[in-house]
């Protein structure tokens, strides 16, 4: 049992996430999430990202659309779909819970 | 020095200036991403995105006055970027597919099994990731723990031995459900793509067992080496080494098939994880570093060596090195375990290894030939000096052997030995020697078969009356002479190709026999047989034509109703082979009969027309169409050994049977006594036919012209007449169903 392990696994669980709420917000460029979350103090890698938005994408939570840039390529800009939403919703009501729970178990308080 | 080489190269429909070593690094990167994904459903979107991130920061690097990218550029965007093997830690789990891909990457991190419960019961899938056909193999592999590739050259024995393999297979096709399974094997065949001859299988075995390249490919062209060898041997010997046939026939046959079959079961290592794979190494982060890092070495090793020689040459190589690259990176694009391609790719290499069969065949055919040439040429030689004339002709002759036969099989046998001991020429000089002498040898060999075509563009004739006695019995019977002095150990040269029913015979040293001789039945304007002889030749003029048709000679000699004709006409190779013809006319007057003996088909005529660029041989059924160039309205067609009479509406068939075979009865009442001889000896006449040895006193009526009293003999010893010489027999052969029909 080694702390990388578990830790990691924590992060994996919040990813999906806080990728959706940060393009919940509007339309994002996949640099631009990461900045945000390196901003916020969760540092991921950009590679591993792309493999997630793709995934998203293909259960038709996210949809993107090209748009021209002028610093090089066409920009993917992603947004939630209705389901995307939908899934958010739900994902936000879990976490909810489980910050809850979380809080209060590490609060040393007891509950009962 | 520190030198560093800039290549343009085309990213992203970017035109992005890169150091040559940055861009190797790029490749290697993204070709591990490659294999990360290899099972992820949007993989080539994924990677897509990926690359075309790089090129964004690389434009904005360029943007910000960089000359072009280099090593430091890319790995940092390398590292934030994340390596595949950084990858394990961060990702969100996704059951199905992180299975797959942590199976793939087994070793690379300790949480790979996450989303595959380790006591998951086992159980039989096809494998969704692995397949070629229907991923049976893949799964069957991955339940027993077992290399794919093993299960699958299983398979493919089973299918080949005993058939029940593809039934199998399509059974376990149906019944199996699909699912991602993870891959056992650490250690795994590939096909090398980095070192191959075909297709890299043997190379790919060297790397997997860790021996040298040189001893599967050894084994794989065992045969083939054999081969050739054995076929010298028996050219230089006649000595039939008969002992290793099981490596040049079974044995080999089974080899070709092993290497189709791996070359179709194989996959081909293209990225760094699959090269490490296949030499067992551990695919870590370390090794692939390893891996990309020798991989630089090399290629710096190959750099620091040419920038030593010539700089120009520098440019070259490395402008090969760039193509080299691009088609790597082309040929990355497709990956091989992608189950759609999989039937196609097995396909593909069945057409491609029929195609190289083919050309093996041919090149076999080709070395065997000029092994042939070489050490049994010398009768070919001998046979050249009857058509090549003057010095100029013989020195084309030679060129144009040597140049455009001997010239590719040496091109090709170096170009084998190189890739067999890897040896690779940074230059084409080499081949452009080859090619230039080749093309000249061409160019001569064309030029010789113009120059001989010319000799062969007239055609004259020579016509000449043989006087006739006219035969008593109101029938002429023509055959030909007995042939003495026909070479028994003839060329190799006219035994293969013609067998001693060819229209070449050596007679010795410096002539040999011709035998393009036809026999013309016409009809007699008077009540008199004639005959006449057409000597027809070729030649370079019409009068150099007809002086070679008058030099031939063609004695023909009678004895009251028999006609003997040569076996042959001489010509030495003073004279020179221009295609000499004699035409037999014989004129058959009305009422009057007319027997050709067998022995007359074994004339060979054959016409060169260098007119008409071909030519023509007739044989067997020449009789039923005449040649054309030769005006012949009043000639009639026949068949051997069958009597004709002459009708004034041309000939026709003697008496009662018509069939041809049992017509001698028949003739023989036409001459004193042979009748009583017939009836004697009914069950075998056609024997009694065939003509004795000469001095032999039971000699039937066909004598030879040197023996002169045949008649009188024939009854007295009808036993003898019964015997056929040996060299009967050897007429007979070549005509197993007459013979067959006579006895």
């Amino acid at each position: 049992m080694n702390i990388e392990n578990t830790q990691s696994q924590m992060r994996k669980g919040i990813l999906e996430f806080c990728i959706l709420s940060v393009i919940r917000r509007g339309e994002a460029y996949p640099s631009d999430i990461v900045e945000e979350m390196k901003a916020a103090n969760l540092n991921i890698l950009e590679g591993t990202l792309y493999p997630l938005l793709t995934r998203l994408k293909n259960a038709d939570m996210l949809t993107y659309r090209w748009v021209e840039s002028n610093s090089g390529p066409p920009r993917k800009y992603f947004s939630l779909t209705p389901k995307g939403e939908a899934f958010y919703g739900e994902l936000q009501a879990t976490w909810n819970e489980l910050a809850n729970a979380v809080h209060t178990l590490t609060n040393n308080k007891s509950v009962l | 020095m520190n030198m560093k080489k800039i290549i343009n190269i085309n990213f992203h429909s970017r035109v992005i200036p890169i150091e040559e070593s940055a861009y190797e690094i790029l490749q290697q990167y993204i070709s591990s991403l490659r294999r990360y994904f290899a099972n992820e459903e949007g993989r080539d979107e994924i990677i897509s995105d990926i690359e075309n991130r790089f090129a964004e920061l690389f434009s904005e690097t360029l943007k910000k006055g960089a000359a072009c990218i280099t090593d430091d550029d890319v790995n940092t965007i390398i590292t934030s970027m994340g390596r595949p093997e950084e990858f394990e830690g961060e990702e969100a789990p996704q059951p199905e597919t992180t299975a797959a891909a942590g199976g793939q990457q087994a070793g690379a991190g300790p949480n790979w099994q996450y989303g595959n419960a380790p006591d998951e019961p086992r159980r039989l899938y096809r494998a969704d990731n692995d397949k070629i056909l229907g991923g049976v193999c893949g799964g069957l592999a991955s339940y027993l723990r077992l290399d794919p590739a093993i299960v699958r050259i299983i398979f493919v024995l089973i299918t080949f031995g005993w058939g029940a393999g593809f039934l199998l297979y399509l059974i376990l096709w149906i019944v199996l459900p699909t699912r991602s399974a993870p891959v056992n094997a650490r250690k795994r065949l590939y096909r090398n793509s980095n070192d191959r001859v075909i297709a890299g299988v043997a190379s790919g075995l060297a790397a997997y067992f860790h021996i040298d390249v040189w001893i599967p490919r050894l084994v794989f062209a065992l045969p083939l080496i054999l081969g050739i060898v054995t076929s010298i041997i028996n050219h230089i010997t006649w000595w039939h080494w008969s002992g290793p046939s099981f490596v040049t026939g079974g044995f080999g046959g089974t080899l070709f098939i092993t290497y189709i079959v791996l070359w179709i079961v194989l996959p081909e290592a293209v990225t760094a994880s699959e090269k490490l794979e296949m030499r067992g190494e551990k695919v870590d982060l370390e090794s692939i570093k390893n891996t990309v890092k020798s991989d630089l070495e090399t290629f710096k090793g190959r750099a620091k060596e040419m920038s030593s020689e010539m700089s120009e040459r520098f440019q070259q190589v490395g402008q090969q090195l760039k193509q080299g690259t691009q088609n790597l990176a082309a040929e990355a694009g497709p990956v091989i375990r992608n189950g759609s391609n999989g039937f196609g790719h097995a396909i593909g290499v069945l057409f491609k290894a029929f195609f190289l069969f083919i050309a093996g065949v041919i090149t076999f055919a080709l070395i065997t030939a000029l092994a042939a040439l070489a050490f049994r040429g010398d009768s070919l030689l001998h046979l050249k000096g009857y058509v090549l004339e003057g010095f100029w002709q013989n020195f084309l002759a030679w060129t144009g052997f040597v140049l455009f036969l001997v010239i590719p099989v040496v091109a090709l046998l170096t170009w084998l030995i190189r890739r067999i001991t890897g040896v690779r020429s940074r230059n084409n000089y080499l081949g452009y020697t080859f090619a230039t002498l080749w093309v000249i040898g061409l160019f001569s060999t064309i030029v010789l078969g113009g120059m001989i075509m010319s000799n062969f563009r007239a055609r004259q004739h020579v016509e000449e009356a043989v006087p006739l006695v006219q035969p008593t019995h109101n029938k002429l019977i023509v055959r030909t002479t007995e042939n003495t002095n026909r070479f028994d150990d003839t060329d190799w040269w006219s035994d293969i190709e013609f067998g001693k029913h060819g229209p070449l015979y050596s007679i010795s040293e410096d002539s040999f026999l011709l035998t393009t001789v036809r026999l013309r039945v016409l009809k007699s304007d008077d009540s008199a047989y004639h005959v006449q002889l057409i000597k027809l030749s070729r030649g370079s003029s019409a009068t150099r034509a007809r002086e070679i048709a008058s030099r031939i000679e063609f004695p023909v000699r009678q004895s009251d109703s028999i006609l003997s004709l040569p076996q042959g006409f001489a010509i030495s190779s003073r004279e020179k082979f221009r295609n000499q013809q004699v035409l037999v006319e014989v004129a058959v007057p009305v009422g009057k009969r007319i027997l050709i003996h067998r022995s007359v088909e074994d004339y060979h005529w054959f016409t060169i027309n260098p007119n008409n660029r071909h030519i023509r041989w007739r044989d067997r059924n020449w009789k039923m169409d005449w040649d054309q160039d030769i005006d012949d309205e009043d000639s009639y067609s026949w068949s051997s050994n069958v009597e004709y009479v002459m009708t004034p509406t041309g000939l026709s068939r003697t008496g009662m049977d018509g069939s041809g075979y049992r017509f001698k009865g028949r003739k023989d009442n036409d001459n004193d006594g042979g009748e009583d001889m017939y009836k004697e000896r009914p069950e075998k006449p056609e024997k009694a036919e065939k003509p004795e040895k000469p001095g032999g006193n039971g000699g039937y009526r066909y004598k030879g012209p040197g023996s002169n009293a045949p008649k009188a003999n024939d009854t007295t010893n009808p036993k003898k007449t019964a015997m056929v010489t040996e060299k009967e027999e050897a007429l007979m052969q070549p005509y197993p169903l007459l013979a067959i029909f006579n006895s």
